[in-house]
């Protein structure tokens, strides 16, 4: 008998609980109520959730709220691209905006070998620290090679190469990160109107006598470029390439100062062409890749 | 008089002496987690005490009156079918844990309504460490403090009541604030030192928390100085027949 009723009282108990709790939260669900525009959900689908920052806000929430709440253009998101950008504007029930895709330019071109008053530098191994000191090599504009980019990309698509920071565009999405954290400002975002576009492989804005003391492929702000072709413009002694007139498909001009400049600043950077996938075509690959501990444990060092 | 004094001494031994954190141990999850900023430590801190005296509150009050061998609304419920004698041994003590997690979890789903309606921007800050409120055994462990001061205590005089139920779960909310809100001081000045490789981020903290907790051992003893201090001779005086005539003992 005293086990049903402890039975009973106790699902009675619990059942009196459950009403009370449910009848108060209840009143707080309905007191409390946050009316969320659906579309922000609906925008948030449609980005990519990669919250890398690239658009200026701190998510691709943030990004969704704003472009719902205070009317953002909807072509912002460099990750999702033009789907992205169609699927959020087709949301908002606006005109896509064509977008071009932006990626990052490394200005230098040049590697450990090509820069010159280099001296040992032991500190920390990052960019922004070596930045602090003078005396770590001889250019003070050119990349550092301590990987700061490398560090900062979250799609592994930025390495420090023999000492210079190479983009790898098969993997880029264009988010910025890594012109964030270059402590330089070496790297930009440029508007890519092709596959492969020209750009100005250096950022010394030294007389041409100074950038040879420190550098074997500095420019050395002779103008060639700028008296070939109308797209270079040379300022403070570095040529910029004027990306708003830039058209792919008539280039001949600017192929011409590309080959006329003496330092080979002008190099044409992005997704490898077709001339060089064929001279890669008869290499062999193997088909499995051992696992080798040189390149496959994190890279992080002991700096105790 | 004394019983002020007790208060105070709950108070006191709950938010620094045995602090949840640091001498018990309870609470590591959001201790850790949550630790990264001050301000973020401190709304985690803010809305654990919050949850702590609701379910606090909830807890006393459900033990006091029907979870206890002998509580009244039971022995009261049980009578109507069963004799006086057998309904005073209906023991609904076997419900508490569930009765607790229940009144912790409406509590958290509260206060989550709550913040996302009036403080979007705290709500946001907490992600997914707000509903882990509700598995945070801080929490648990003052519902169960309190439920071991009520249930099998045999001198009613010694059963805790409302407002020093209530006094552990404030204060012991307000311990955990102060060690959460420490730690995150600490935390966001170890972001700018040159920790080792295998100690960077968690094994670090759980150092410090380790350190931290060793210097709030340095309270121990506090409170029973203070009970000597605070306690007019008088209450001594007439505690001290009633002590030697309970225990047979006849220390002065």
């Amino acid at each position: 008998m005293i086990i049903w009723v402890t039975i009973g009282l106790s699902a009675a108990a619990m059942g009196t609980l459950a009403v009370f709790f449910t009848s108060v939260l209840g009143w707080a669900n309905r007191a409390f109520h946050v009316p969320v525009d659906p579309r922000i959900e609906a925008c948030a689908e449609a980005l990519p959730g990669a919250n890398c920052g690239g658009c200026g806000f701190v998510g691709c929430r943030e990004y969704a709220a704003a472009v719902v709440c205070d009317a953002e253009p909807v072509d912002r998101c460099v990750v999702g691209g033009q789907s992205c950008t169609e699927a959020l504007a087709a949301i908002m029930g606006v005109d896509p905006t064509p977008s071009l895709p932006y990626r990052p330019v490394v200005h230098c071109g040049a590697h450990t070998a090509d820069r010159l008053l280099r001296a040992p530098y032991h500190g920390e191994p990052t960019c922004a620290a070596a930045n602090l000191v003078t005396g770590v090599q001889g250019c003070t504009y050119g990349c550092l090679g301590f990987g700061d980019c490398q560090r900062a990309c979250p799609f592994d698509a930025i390495h420090v190469i023999d000492g210079l920071a190479t983009v790898d565009y098969t993997r880029c999405v264009g988010c910025g990160a890594c012109a964030r954290a270059c402590p330089r400002n070496i790297i930009t975002m440029a508007p890519f109107k092709a596959e492969r576009i020209l750009a100005v492989a250096c950022s010394n804005k030294d007389s041409g006598k100074d950038v040879r003391r420190v550098c074997e492929v500095g420019c050395i702000g002779c103008k060639a470029c700028q008296r070939a072709c109308s797209l270079f413009t040379v300022q403070d002694n570095l040529p910029s390439i004027d990306y708003d007139a830039y058209c792919p498909d008539d280039l001949g001009d600017a192929i011409r100062a590309m080959e006329k400049c003496p330092r080979h600043c002008i190099v044409a950077v992005g997704k490898p062409s077709a001339k060089d996938l064929a001279a890669l075509g008869d290499e062999q690959l193997p088909d499995v890749v051992a696992p080798d501990f040189k390149t496959t444990v994190d890279d992080t060092e002991w700096r105790g | 008089m004394t019983y002020f004094v007790d208060i105070l001494l709950i108070a006191l031994g709950a938010a620094l002496i045995n602090n949840f954190v640091f001498y018990y141990f309870v609470g590591i999850c959001p201790f850790i987690g949550v630790s990264r900023r001050v301000e973020m430590a401190f709304g985690m801190g803010c809305a654990v005490t919050f949850v702590m005296t609701i379910a606090a509150a909830i807890s006393w009050t459900m033990t006091r009156f029907v979870l206890m061998p002998g509580a009244p609304l039971t022995r009261w419920a049980a009578g109507l079918w069963l004799d006086p004698q057998a309904a005073a041994g209906v023991d609904l003590s076997i419900l508490s844990y569930i009765v607790y997690i229940f009144a912790i979890a409406a509590s958290v789903q509260f206060v989550e309504m709550y913040l996302r309606r009036f403080l979007p921007l705290l709500y946001r800050s907490f992600g997914v460490f707000l509903p882990l409120i509700t598995t945070n055994c801080a929490i648990l462990f003052a519902c169960l403090t309190i439920m071991s001061r009520l249930v099998g205590v045999d001198d009613p005089a010694a059963r805790w009541d409302l407002a020093q139920a209530l006094a552990l779960a404030l204060f012991g909310g307000v311990g955990f604030t102060l060690a959460i809100v420490i730690m995150a001081g600490i935390r966001e000045e170890l972001e700018a030192c040159d920790v080792p490789a295998p100690f960077r981020g968690v094994p670090i903290a759980l150092v410090v928390g380790g350190i931290l907790a060793m210097a709030f051992m340095g309270f121990t003893g506090v409170d029973n100085g203070l009970k000597t201090a605070l306690t007019p001779p008088a209450a001594i005086v007439a505690q001290a027949p009633q002590a030697d005539s309970g225990n047979g003992a006849s220390t002065p």
